[in-house]
């Protein structure tokens, strides 16, 4: 099983990141057999199920870095373990580093660890992300192509896409970050 | 005096800190601060409410379901509209398998290790660590091979100068007390739970459609067709696997998890006697067992300063008592203003200021009923239980406290559990109890099914004008209650009052604190710069907070500060 996570909360505006990526893909590619596209929130340690019965994963989310928003970051499995999780006092900090360490420790867990990030411009209530990170949306959708690609699973454009179930962004926008009007 | 503040302030996210001032080894005063403001209810204003569970369930991503299921209730109860009674099971067995899988995760994941010290377990003899197992629970997993492997395991983590998900504990503090033998096998155990969890999950998947967010659910009712001859709808195949699945994890529950806890709450037992805090407790019915929500399997009441003969039933989803008694003070939060009030009237104006001791200092609001602060959770459940006299609470508990009481060799009477440790066992107890009922409403819902009850949804019709309604549920951290106001047909206000703000919430205007607050007062401390002892205490209400944003820091080599002054 290779599975695509997207990670992130579409009500904290860029964070919805990797649930939109992953919308975006499944609406314009065939998902290959042996693969799951998963719009997974922001689970936790909860992203363990997940990677269990995994021999890859490919994470969408958005990513602390040095850099201009709307920048992809590519990381592979040794970098993102490169340095320890940290202290957790509560069940919910970012737990991708403590999935995949917990995973180790059953069975071993994917072999294949890819997280596409992107560097977000804001992060706060709302359901609209800033247009530097909305256009980043089509890179990264290449950039999970091109890694599935590469693991032997090529997704197949769709003959006519159908429209994303973005549902979230359908309805009124009451209430949108101060830097979206 | 000196004080300590935890404070995992590393970048955006928003946590829990905690300040405690301590004098002679003990904490005398704590604040407990919400550190990120959300007001994500906002988003929901002038949208469709039946749409509002898929937004709500995004408030968090682990607690998922509990929202999606409160805000159904809500907009039912704003309606008064019946759900089918295959819906009503559908849901219980859904909340069921979440349930279970969130208090095994929270045990042997996320608290485990504030009092079982891997790098001891290093030191075990699996032969010894099996005898011991063998005496406790028939669990096949406690083979002297299996328990040699995990050791070895561990043994490699070291080797390799990298203890991976074990990196960042309070190995060999002065606090642990348990043997080799018994951390190992906790060890163990903390792995095979990983398993367990994957198995639970899968549950929630067939039955929610897709997990982490279920996609199964609707206002009136639920969305899996069935069709016990149809491979594309909910059948028997399905359900047969579900029942599997139920089988599987209560036998984990039973064997494993239960000795667990009687045997490390028995080992720590002056951890009976810390945490204690605030004793009004708050918990409310749930898995309903009638279309209307009057009839539960599950009972909640009120109790009064730890008094159980206090109790007053809540008992059905229209209690009045309940609706009629919640309010929520920004008096010492980051809002604008300094009112109490409904949930139906309140609005969510940020105005942060900063941190003061004797002001304003969380963004988590201050829940009451009645004025008071009430701890929620477990805890909570099973008091009430025990109160009500509930038969399958009364029956976990005696048999939890006689198994825990036994291997510490003294009596323990329901009094212990108003502690730390009491509300790991508590949460323990009602694990046992929901995968009884898991099993109950799987039959409940087969033999409806089987009645030629098909039945799944009752259409929603808005009528002109105003309605409102709560609905509420006791999801796994405690009473959760989300308050709707429709108007024409559009949401015009919509709160969530969830158990982490009950339990983590801040002062309110009369300086009365919150249960995290109140219940690190006494606390020893042996050492500031490893506050174990505090982290047990606050581990154990099962902490909720920072669950809102996400974004990875794989560069970042920042680690939560503690900082004792």
């Amino acid at each position: 099983m290779i599975r695509v996570l997207g990670l992130g909360n579409v009500l904290m505006s860029d964070d919805g990141l990797g649930p939109y990526v992953v919308r975006v893909l499944e609406a314009n590619y065939e998902c290959p057999s042996g693969v799951e596209f998963v719009d997974a929130g922001t689970p936790g340690l909860d992203l363990t199920p997940y990677l269990l019965d995994a021999r890859a994963v490919i994470f969408v989310d958005t990513v602390s870095s040095k850099g201009q928003p709307g920048e992809i970051r590519v990381y592979e499995r040794d970098e993102i373990l490169k340095y320890p999780p940290q202290t957790r006092t509560g069940p919910h900090d970012p737990a991708l580093k403590e999935a995949l360490l917990r995973v180790a420790a059953v069975n071993g867990g994917p072999d294949q660890v890819t997280l596409i990030g992107v560097i977000p411009q804001w992060v706060a209530t709302g359901v609209a992300m800033s247009p530097i990170v909305q256009d980043a949306v089509p890179r990264a959708v290449v950039a999970v192509v091109e890694t599935l690609t590469r693991l032997g699973k090529p997704p197949v454009l769709r003959e006519r896409a159908i429209q994303p179930d973005l549902w979230w962004c359908d309805a009124p926008e009451k209430f949108s970050h101060p830097a979206a009007k | 005096m000196s004080r300590i503040t935890i404070d995992p302030v590393t970048r955006i996210e928003g946590h829990l800190r905690i300040d405690a001032e301590i004098d002679g080894g003990v904490v005398r005063k704590a604040w407990s601060s919400g550190q990120m403001f959300r007001g994500i209810e906002r988003i929901l204003q002038g949208r469709d409410p039946r749409e509002a569970w898929l937004f709500t369930q995004r408030f968090c991503g682990v607690c998922t379901t509990v929202h999606a299921i409160a805000s159904v209730r809500a907009v039912e109860n704003a309606l008064q509209l019946q759900v089918p009674l295959n819906a009503q099971y559908i849901r219980n067995l859904i909340l069921a398998a979440h349930a279970m899988h969130d208090h095994i995760v929270h045990f042997y994941h996320l608290s485990a290790l504030d009092w079982v010290d891997v790098v001891s377990a290093l030191q075990a003899d699996p032969a010894k660590t099996s005898a011991l197992a063998e005496t406790l629970s028939t669990w096949p997993g406690n083979s002297k091979m299996k328990l040699t492997a995990v050791r070895d395991k561990l043994k490699g983590f070291v080797d390799n100068g990298q203890l991976g998900i074990f990196q960042n504990g309070y190995w060999g503090h002065p606090a642990m007390k348990l043997s080799p033998e018994v951390n190992l096998l906790a060890v163990s155990h903390y792995l095979e739970a990983l398993e367990q969890q994957r198995r639970i999950n899968q549950v929630v998947a067939i039955l929610g459609g897709k997990t982490p967010n279920i996609q199964n659910l609707a206002v009136g009712g639920v969305a899996n067709a069935i069709n016990l001859d149809n491979q594309a709808t909910l059948n028997m195949d399905k359900l047969y696997q579900v029942k599997d699945l139920i089988d599987e994890i209560q036998a984990f529950i039973q064997q494993v998890y239960f000795v667990d806890v009687c045997a490390i709450g028995a080992m720590y037992a002056d951890w009976l006697t810390y945490g204690k805090g605030v004793t009004n407790y708050l918990s409310v019915p749930d898995l309903p067992l009638d279309s209307a929500g009057t009839q539960f399997d599950f009972p909640g009441g009120v109790i009064m300063n730890g008094d159980l003969s206090s109790v007053q039933e809540i008992r059905t989803f229209n209690e009045p008592f309940f609706k009629e008694n919640v309010t929520e003070s920004i008096a010492r939060a980051w809002y604008d203003g300094d009112w109490t009030k409904h949930p139906y009237e309140e609005d969510t104006e940020p105005r942060y200021t900063s941190f003061e001791d004797n002001g304003k200092y969380s963004w988590v609001k201050a829940p009451r009923f009645k004025g008071h602060p009430m701890q929620v959770g477990p805890l909570a459940q099973v008091l009430s239980g025990i109160a009500l006299g509930h038969k399958p609470t009364v029956k976990w508990a005696t048999k939890t406290l006689e198994t825990a009481g036994s291997i510490a060799k003294t009596t323990l009477t329901p009094a212990v559990l108003h502690s730390t440790l009491g509300r790991h066992a508590a949460r323990m107890i009602r694990t046992q109890i929901i995968a009884e009922l898991a099993q109950k409403h799987w039959n409940l819902l087969v033999n409806n099914i089987a009645k030629g009850d098909t039945s799944i949804y009752n259409e929603p019709v808005f009528p002109k004008g105003e309605q409102r309604g709560f609905g509420f549920h006791e999801a796994p951290r405690g009473t959760l209650s989300h308050w709707v106001v429709i108007r024409d047909g559009k949401i015009a206000n919509y709160q969530a009052v969830v158990p982490s703000t009950w339990n983590a919430g801040p002062r309110d205007e009369k300086d009365q604190p919150g249960p995290y607050e109140a219940s690190l007062v006494g606390n020893p401390v042996a050492d500031a710069e490893r506050p174990l002892e505090l982290i047990r205490t606050v581990h154990s209400f099962d902490p909720c907070l920072a669950c809102a944003i996400h974004t990875v820091d794989v560069e970042g080599t920042e680690i939560a500060k503690v900082k004792a002054l």
